[in-house]
């Protein structure tokens, strides 16, 4: 169907002819992704841990069950900064700042 | 019979009991009611009026026994010898022909007086009980020797029968005795062990008669025994083990000389049960080991390497049989030696290995080997625990060798590719994996850079999840707890979350296909998505890697990003496309193809959809790709022939056009990519990662142990530090000193001032 030296090429069509076929079809993609907090700084100012990772409390007392430390999540305030939720709720019941900007502490969403 | 105290003369009762004494002594036969008169008789004597004649009476019945027992002496065991038995004591050879009857007799003699002696503290049990336990001393007093004994206090009756027995017979006999004792056992040695069983039970009586006559006491009971018999008995076989040791040498080689002695130590326990009292066996066994092997050590050991190299077991099983009841250190040589051997075949087994599948190799030849020992170490040492260690000390020292100074130990990452090539798809069936796979955690255990292993491991573990190459993810998950058990949670934590990231996006494909087909929505393809945990995978650098994601995939990435968020708060997903691939179907051709391949190689292909010819150049720019990326996933579609190039090498000029006139028998293929070959490079700079994690690591354990400690010396820290990293690795000194170093200089720890080598913690 390919004529050698010719630019053209015949495209193939369809069966009943009407509509012209894609020469390319994605038939199938495995597809990788990573996700991550979405925080400016991944490295909780509370407990020096990446917020990545459960927090030091978690780590030392999870430290059978894996799974747990999907419980271990982040939280952003309104200043839009980020900790481990674990550390920021501490934190709060000292003093209801924010430790890195001393603005009123409120959570603005919880990480998931 | 009234129990009353009532006035007696003692001359008129004790004749007549003395008479029953005799008898009962004697063991003749003494009638019920003279027996019951008697009894009464120690009865009223004791509770006589108006002075109790208890003390008398034991004056009495002393003299009374010691002339019984002199008498015995004189007339029913020395009697056949007279004349010659008068000197016997000082003239020993005079006495040959009469010698067997002197045991026979005094063994005949005691017997009788053991018995009759019994008997007798039964007549005088009223004596006994409320005369002479009134004055007996009692236990703790004894035991904490606070009265000095006194020599004249009064024994129960029996007592009294045995000590007199001992004054006056075998005080006098000793010498004599155990000459014929020693004469006897030499005797059963010489026969050996033949003597006639009437003649082993005399001797036998003879020797306890020496224990039973100071049964009684409360301490020091085998005194008399191991002073009288006891020692002369242990210099008189000591003397004959060493004769007998000197004739093997005369005319035995190692081997047989072991087997002697083995047979020579059972004959000689079995004797000494047969003569001697139990206390005496340890020791005589001890005599005889120690003038058998102790002293002969030099040639027993004379053969050994010879022996463990030609691994000749039942010599080497003598070997252990004759030095497993000497202490360790003398052992030692044999371990040695063993221990030297294994660790040759070992190195001979892994030196000369190379080529493609070394890491197979050598995990199956060091299997091999350990098994080899392990088995013969069951069979030859009976697992002994000292054999065992030799056996792990030598694999360690040959698994965790260095080519040399310069050169990493490779056995780590052999290890973990040894794992992969397991843990793959293919055709060995699952048992057989899993056996292996057990097998293989034995090897690494002796593995000391453990930590390497991991990171080979993980990054190996990524690779087979990512591109589902796993052959069972039952197995994978075995394998993670086997590593789990045997270096504990944190070593498999990031392996553990890998493997639930993979089990979480399977869940995760099936509701975001649920939720399309609920929509109505058909993305037109195949799609499966891995959402993995940054931090948990070792994904090398995972710098932004620029590209234009061609509008074929846009929507399915929006319409998985949009359900990802919906689904999950504070999330942002990065693509990693460089390790995303996915099948395209070419219909430009005669026939239609299903080709398997990277992302950016698909999106190269799409671009062909409008033209059939473009510039590198051109691709590069619309697809955004780097150089490299570039490069990297062209060279392999020219090199498949969908595509061809103007000129060999890519530049920017080059143009790329599409081949039509390609064909394939197989309708569906995989463009190959030189992606999940493991490069030299990526080697080294998994080491290198590892390098900096150590520093890491010890950095973090120095301040651990400083803050605990506050002030430690040097040595001291050094020491903490390495006995908390053994699970994982074992750092060189050099590196210790330098984290030391950065974190003085980093103000976490300081020199104290007054010694130079001793830190303290800074808050």
């Amino acid at each position: 169907m390919a004529d050698d030296g010719e630019n053209s090429v015949d495209r193939p069509t369809d069966a009943d002819g009407s509509k012209p076929e894609k020469m390319f079809t994605l038939k199938k993609w495995n597809a990788v992704a990573m996700w991550s907090w979405d925080v400016e700084c991944d490295i909780c100012a509370i407990c020096r841990v990446q917020v990545m990772d459960s927090c030091l409390r978690c780590q030392a007392d999870n430290k059978r069950d894996v799974l747990s430390r999907m419980d271990c999540v982040v939280v952003w305030g309104e200043c839009n900064h980020s900790f481990h939720q674990c550390c920021m709720s501490l934190w709060v019941k000292q003093n209801n700042r924010c430790p890195l900007c001393q603005q009123e502490w409120s959570v603005q969403r919880m990480g998931k | 019979m009234s129990l009353k105290p009532k006035i007696v003369e003692f001359v008129e009762v004790w004749p007549r009991l003395r008479c029953i004494a005799e008898s009962v002594i004697t063991l003749s036969k003494v009638e019920r009611a003279v027996w019951n008169t008697s009894f009464s008789d120690v009865y009223t004597l004791c509770v006589a009026q108006p002075e109790p004649m208890a003390d008398r009476l034991y004056s009495e019945t002393k003299i009374f026994l010691e002339s019984h027992v002199q008498e015995m002496l004189n007339k029913k065991v020395l009697a056949a010898n007279d004349a010659a038995n008068a000197n016997s004591t000082t003239t020993t050879t005079a006495t040959v022909g009469s010698k067997p009857d002197l045991l026979q007799r005094y063994y005949t003699t005691w017997m009788e007086y053991s018995q009759g002696i019994k008997y007798l503290h039964q007549l005088y049990i009223y004596l006994n009980q409320q005369h002479i336990k009134k004055q007996k001393i009692t236990d703790t007093e004894s035991f904490y020797g606070n009265l000095s004994s006194d020599a004249a206090e009064q024994m129960e009756i029996g007592e009294l029968g045995l000590d007199i027995w001992r004054l006056y017979m075998v005080e006098y006999l000793a010498t004599e005795l155990v000459r014929h004792i020693l004469e006897g056992i030499a005797a059963d040695r010489a026969s050996n062990g033949s003597l006639d069983s009437h003649r082993v039970q005399i001797i036998n009586g003879v020797i306890h008669s020496f224990v039973e006559v100071q049964d009684y006491k409360k301490t020091g009971s085998l005194k008399l025994y191991q002073e009288l018999f006891e020692a002369p008995m242990l210099e008189a076989s000591g003397d004959y083990y060493t004769n007998e040791a000197n004739k093997l040498l005369q005319r035995c080689n190692v081997s047989q000389y072991m087997q002697e002695v083995i047979k020579i130590l059972e004959y000689e326990s079995k004797r000494a049960q047969k003569f001697l009292h139990v206390s005496s066996l340890p020791k005589l066994r001890k005599q005889c080991e120690e003038k058998f092997i102790n002293d002969r050590l030099g040639f027993i050991y004379s053969e050994c390497n010879e022996m463990v190299s030609e691994e000749r077991r039942q010599d080497l099983r003598n070997m252990y049989i004759v030095l497993k009841p000497i202490p360790d250190n003398l052992k030692s040589e044999l371990i040695q030696t063993f221990l030297e051997h294994i660790k040759n075949e070992g190195l001979q087994t892994v030196a000369a290995l190379k080529g493609e599948n070394i890491h197979i190799a050598f995990v199956e030849n060091m299997l091999k080997v350990h098994q080899k020992y392990q088995e013969l170490i069951a069979d030859v040492f009976e697992n002994d625990s000292l054999f065992l260690s030799a056996l792990d000390k030598a694999c360690a020292s040959v698994i965790n060798r260095r080519p040399s100074e310069r050169q990493p130990c490779r056995s780590a990452e052999f290890v973990a590719k040894y794992c992969d090539t397991l843990l793959k798809k293919s055709k060995t069936c699952e048992a057989e994996i899993d056996q292996k796979l057990t097998n293989n955690i034995t090897i690494f255990k002796y593995i000391e850079d453990k930590d390497v292993y991991q990171k080979f491991y993980s990054r190996l573990l990524a690779k087979r999840l990512i591109h589902e190459q796993s052959q069972s993810m039952d197995a994978e998950e075995g394998m993670i707890n086997r590593l789990k058990q045997a270096c504990g949670y944190e070593f498999t934590n990031k392996l553990h979350r890998m493997f639930t990231d993979i089990s979480v996006s399977t869940d995760l494909n099936n509701k975001f296909n649920n939720h399309l087909k609920d929509n109505n929505v058909d993305l037109g393809i195949n799609l499966s998505i891995k959402v993995l945990q940054a931090g948990a995978w070792p994904l090398g650098s995972t710098q932004f890697i620029t590209f234009a994601v061609p509008q074929e995939f846009e929507k399915s990435i929006k319409m998985f990003e949009d359900y990802y968020h919906k689904l999950f708060s504070g999330r942002k997903l990065t693509w990693l496309h460089h390790m995303c691939h996915g099948e395209l179907k070419l219909s430009h051709l005669k026939k239609s193809y299903i080709v398997t391949m990277q992302t950016y190689q698909m999106a190269i292909m799409l671009l062909f959809e409008t033209c059939d010819s473009l510039t590198c150049r051109e691709i590069q720019n619309t697809l955004e790709l780097s150089d490299e990326t570039f490069q990297k996933h062209m060279q392999p579609m020219i090199e498949s022939k969908l595509l061809s190039a103007s000129s060999e090498n890519l530049s920017g000029e080059t143009r790329i056009e599409l081949t039509f006139d390609y064909t394939n028998k197989r309708t569906k293929f995989k463009i190959s990519s030189a992606l999940q070959k493991d490069t030299p490079q990526e080697v080294e700079h998994t080491i290198n990662s590892v390098d900096e994690d150590r520093k890491l690591f010890l950095q973090a354990a120095i301040v651990r142990i400083m803050k605990a400690r506050k002030v430690l010396k040097h040595n001291a820290l050094i020491q903490e530090v390495l006995s908390l990293s053994k699970v994982s690795f074992t750092p060189n000194i050099a590196m210790i000193k330098k984290c030391v170093e950065s974190l003085i200089d980093k103000q976490y720890i300081e020199r104290t001032a007054n010694s130079g080598d001793e830190y303290s913690y800074m808050a």
